[in-house]
């Protein structure tokens, strides 16, 4: 059917009207006039052609009505109805509407974040068939890989159509040449990567093969936004060279804007690793593409006896229970963020449903208050249905706009809490959350949800307003035609809802406060206030040398200590709470049992003076000093956790420690005399227990080690002030790029600000839930409020006969409380059993607190019957201030 | 307001083909057309005439018809429906289709006509 014709039909409506009634009275003269030619009076006549026709206005109505679209020109009118008697009622209009939004933003915010993070898929072309491979243990797995491995997994053409391996550019790169040299993120990475990944190459080309082995010259390829920042976009970049780290670099080319890496890269360089490597150091993350029809099982499969190979070919490289793994790349990516957001959903679900039920309960007042204008309007000739659809409408209208509101203030509001309070780890989100945008997906789930929330708080008042009880509710006069007894109950139940709901959301945000406390208080075993740290990439030739690095960092230690506010300075591979490299070591002597080597243990490589400057105590033996170094005998100081573990009745004091075991000849060294026993210190999470970890000095360590940590990660910087550590950012930055012939430092922090950062996501799931619960509290005071101060004034008359009675102020008030309290503490027991079931989900979000914690299943009811109790208080006191003369009179 | 359908409705498409048979023979008004009907069906499709029209505009609206006032042969001002090259078409088509559903039932009729259902 053609589009015009269809809409022919609704054109015009009135004058096609005027015509056919025209045409209808043409009808009925000319039925007339044959009648009267057959001999009939003009009066019979007529009256014949009326019958024969039927009823004029029904031929019409039918022709009216099917040149309409019935449904919808109700909704129109039942529409219009709605606005004119919402804004009648502003007041109920605007707290309706605010509730919605409330209840509608928080579900937007975290549903954005959820379908940024979880739900969309990964930019990269047919993300399906990309996965992570993994080291799998019989304890766990993890993402790392070496040399070695990368080699053998490269090589399984059956399972993979590329292979690729990356790293996160976590050392850092300078860009020299040009008056200010600048610290960028260069990703090392294998030549396939950008095929792998499918990167838009928009100038030049990638690196080839060649380019990728050992020697195969200097080539860097750029990001869009390196090539617009530093090279203003300009079109003959590529076969330009750049200077990173006083070396020159061949550009060969420079990838689109879309290509999203997380983190993000300013430029890539080639791996350009050496297959025959017999390195066991896992510095780098290894992706590929499953063949075509390969699933994830499959290749998991076969990865098993990829393992097997692995073992031949590299003897001792792996445990005999090790293998390796594929994940897919999103999950990967997600990682362990899935569970927390969820719980977060579930959380806003419940802010959700109070805001429902607080909305329904104002429904109910407003249906009760509206008895008689439903009931005139039944009486009229209103079916029962259309009365529903008349108020689901009314609902349905608060609901869209709470949601339009609720959507602009959930968007908002998320991308200000990503942006102040950036929860750490939380993936895929971009920088302070900028890739969480509004796109359909948020929209059609914040519609879904207007709509459903519309029709849950509207059905239950609508049903319950449209029964049918039209004689009494007209017979009764207009002021009293107050709460039945039906709708009193249900509200009853709606506020028992609502405090069950809202005590589950307050336990919850409390075990959560509880942990961020217990968190705050953790000892990290070292002194944070006025501590500042610095990165510093050393990537250059001059620190590929252990003596190259040993040299700067006495330097650059001299020149710290001489900066005014300056207390002690140090320099390490590692800081605490970012955690060293895990390192295999033998105990001299120690028989090994099945295992590889004795133990494992963080790895720290660090200054004379770490101890001292972080002010961790010396338990036992010594710390290093400065004669500590590549000319003297090897030394190692474990820490306390270590001691305990492998020593359990002796002295490691008398021990020495061999380093590396099987990482290859790169790590090959003499053992280390242990020196001394530190205290712990947290290395990579609060929550964590400390692990076992040993301090060697870095100018001590072997060359191929320093080599390779000057790919992975930058040379920290650690400063002690006696003044506030930022005031003296500008003479500690001045001072390393003298010590260091020109390199800038990056990621300027103090301390507490690690430590805040260390507990963001913490803080992050505790504000949020503190945000529900709190909002969540406050609704169902609201809703309990409204109960009782709506029983109060419809009471008003049987509270003055009872007050002219003789009753007293205090049982009148004592009665109301009661009746007020019964449902709150109803809605409170129901409470701390659903959040006895529900905060189980909460338990690995937990630290230092039990799920069932009794202080939080003690506090928070109390805390919410005093509440109620409050709520309750206000309209309590009003019955006892009811006038009788007044109230009597009040009819 | 609902409005109760009228049980002739299944009819909708019959009354169509025979507005249209109707009018293979020239421009006619409402009335015409429904007297038409009826005595050619021997009075047998007694319908209210007033169910014609919304018929009538349908089938305006389908592009098978056209309309334009004129003046009847009573003298009297009168709404004159025509068929369109389209309805010529669709009569050719409905008269077919309905030959072959009255032939059909007939088939069956005569088939089982003699047995019982039951």
């Amino acid at each position: 059917m053609n589009i015009e014709r269809f809409f022919e039909r609704f054109r015009d409506r009135k004058r096609k009207d005027e015509d056919l009634a025209e045409e209808i009275d043409s009808h009925l003269a000319h039925a007339q006039d044959a009648h009267a030619a057959r001999g009939l009076p003009p009066k019979e006549a007529r009256r014949q052609a009326n019958l024969k026709f039927g009823n004029p206005r029904t031929t019409r109505e039918a022709v009216w009505s099917y040149r309409s679209i019935p449904w919808l020109e109700d909704l129109w009118r039942d529409l219009r109805f709605v606005l004119r008697s919402l804004v009648k009622t502003p007041g109920f209009t605007a707290i309706a509407i605010l509730v919605i939004a409330v209840g509608i933003g928080v579900n937007t915010a975290v549903f954005s974040v959820i379908d940024t993070v979880l739900l969309k898929p990964l930019t990269y072309p047919d993300p399906q068939s990309l996965v992570q491979l993994r080291n799998t243990f019989p304890q766990g797995s993890n993402p790392f890989a070496s040399v070695p491995e990368f080699h053998v997994l490269s090589k399984q053409t059956g399972i993979f159509q590329q292979v690729a391996a990356y790293d996160f550019g976590g050392a850092g790169l300078n860009l020299t040449g040009g008056d200010h040299p600048l610290q960028v993120q260069g990703i090392h990475v294998t030549a396939d990567y950008f095929s792998l990944f499918g990167a838009p190459v928009i100038a030049g080309r990638t690196f080839t093969a060649a380019e990728d082995q050992p020697n195969g010259g200097r080539v860097v390829v750029l990001s869009y936004g390196l090539w617009k920042s530093r090279f203003g976009g300009q079109s003959d970049v590529v076969g330009r060279t750049i200077q990173i780290d006083g070396q020159p670099y061949l550009i060969v080319g420079i990838i689109g804007k879309g290509f999203v890496t997380d983190p993000e890269g300013d430029l890539w360089l080639p791996f350009q690793f050496d297959l025959t490597s017999q390195s066991m150091a896992h510095y780098f993350l290894t992706a590929a593409r499953l063949k075509p029809g390969v699933t994830i099982g499959q290749a998991n499969a076969q990865l098993k006896l990829v393992a097997d190979q692995f073992r031949r070919e590299y003897p001792g490289g792996r445990g005999p229970l090790d293998g390796f793994g594929a994940i897919s790349l999103q999950e990967s990516m997600i990682g362990d963020t899935r569970q927390p957001l969820l719980v977060l959903l579930g959380a806003v679900g419940l802010v959700l449903l109070i805001a429902c039920a607080n909305v329904a309960n104002l429904l109910l007042v407003r249906a009760s208050v509206r008895k008689r204008e439903l009931a005139t309007r039944a009486a009229l000739g209103a079916g029962r249905i259309q009365i529903i659809r008349q108020l689901l409408t009314e609902s349905l209208a608060l609901s869209l706009t709470g949601g339009l509101l609720g959507l602009i203030l959930g968007f908002a509001g998320v991308r200000l809490l990503l942006a102040v309070s950036p929860p750490g780890g939380l993936p895929r989100i971009g920088e302070d959350g900028s890739a969480v945008t509004l796109d359909p997906t948020i929209l059609l789930f914040t519609l879904g949800v207007s709509i459903l929330t519309g029709i849950l708080f509207g059905l239950v008042p609508a049903i319950s307003a449209s029964s049918p009880n039209l004689a009494t509710t007209l017979n009764e006069s207009g002021s009293r035609s107050g709460i039945g007894f039906r709708s009193g109950k249900l509200r009853s139940v709606l506020v028992v809802t609502e405090m069950a709901l809202a005590l589950v959301l307050v336990i919850g945000a409390t075990l959560l406060i509880r942990t961020f406390m217990k968190l705050e208080a953790v000892d990290p075993g070292f002194e944070t206030h006025n501590v500042l740290t610095m990165a510093m990439s050393i990537s250059g030739d001059r620190f590929q040398k252990t003596s190259g690095v040993a040299q700067l960092v006495r330097d650059g230690s001299e020149r710290l200590k001489a900066i005014p506010g300056v207390v002690d300075a140090a320099a390490t591979c590692c800081l605490p709470l970012q955690g060293g490299f895990g390192v295999p070591f033998d105990i001299v002597g120690r028989p090994k049992g099945d295992a590889p080597s004795t133990g494992g243990a963080g790895y720290f490589d660090i200054s004379w003076s770490y101890f001292n400057a972080l002010k961790i105590p010396l338990l036992r033996g010594r710390t290093f000093t400065e004669q500590d170094n590549g000319a003297a005998p090897g030394v190692v100081i474990i820490n306390e956790t270590m001691a305990k573990k492998y020593w359990p009745n002796g002295d490691p004091l008398k021990d020495r420690l061999l380093t590396g075991v099987g990482m290859g000849p790169l790590f090959a060294e003499p053992a280390r005399q242990i020196v001394g026993i530190v205290g712990n210190t947290t290395d990579r999470a609060l929550d964590e227990d400390p692990g076992p970890n040993m301090y060697v000095p870095t100018a001590q360590i072997p060359d191929g080690e320093t080599a390779l940590n000057s790919k992975v990660a930058p040379l920290w910087w650690i400063v002690r002030t006696s003044v506030e550590p930022h005031s003296v950012v500008a003479p500690v930055s001045a001072a390393l790029r003298d010590a260091s012939g020109g390199l800038p430092v990056a990621h300027v922090r103090s301390m507490d600000e690690m430590v805040a950062h260390n507990t963001s996501r913490q803080r992050f799931n505790m504000l949020l839930l503190t945000v529900f619960g709190a909002s969540a509290l406050l609704m169902a005071a609201i809703g309990i409020y409204g109960l009782m101060a709506y029983s109060v004034q419809q009471r008003t008359q049987e509270i003055g006969v009872r007050m002219a009675l003789g009753a007293q102020a205090s049982s009148l008030r004592n009665m109301v409380i009661r009746q007020g309290m019964a449902p709150a503490l109803i809605g409170v027991a129901i409470g701390i059993g659903g959040a006895f079931w529900l905060t189980r989900f909460l338990a690995s979000f937990l630290f230092g607190v039990k799920a069932w914690d009794p202080a939080a299943f003690i506090a928070t009811p109390l805390l919410l019957s005093a509440v109620a109790l409050i709520a309750i208080w206000v309209p309590a006191r009003r019955a006892t201030r009811v006038d009788p003369i007044r109230a009597l009179r009040f009819e | 307001m609902t409005i109760k359908k009228p049980a002739a409705d299944i009819m909708q498409g019959t009354l169509d083909m025979l507005i249209l048979r109707t009018l293979i023979m020239g421009p006619a008004h409402g009335h015409t057309i429904a007297e038409v009907i009826e005595h050619t069906s021997e009075n047998a499709l007694d319908v209210e005439q007033g169910s014609l029209y919304p018929a009538l505009h349908r089938l305006e609206d389908r592009g098978l018809l056209s309309s334009e006032w004129g003046v009847s042969e009573n003298n009297r001002k009168a709404k004159f429906y025509r068929l369109t090259a389209k309805g010529r078409k669709e009569l050719a088509a409905a008269t077919s289709r309905w030959r072959r559903m009255t032939r059909a039932i007939g088939l069956i009729l005569g088939e089982v006509g003699g047995e019982s259902a039951e």
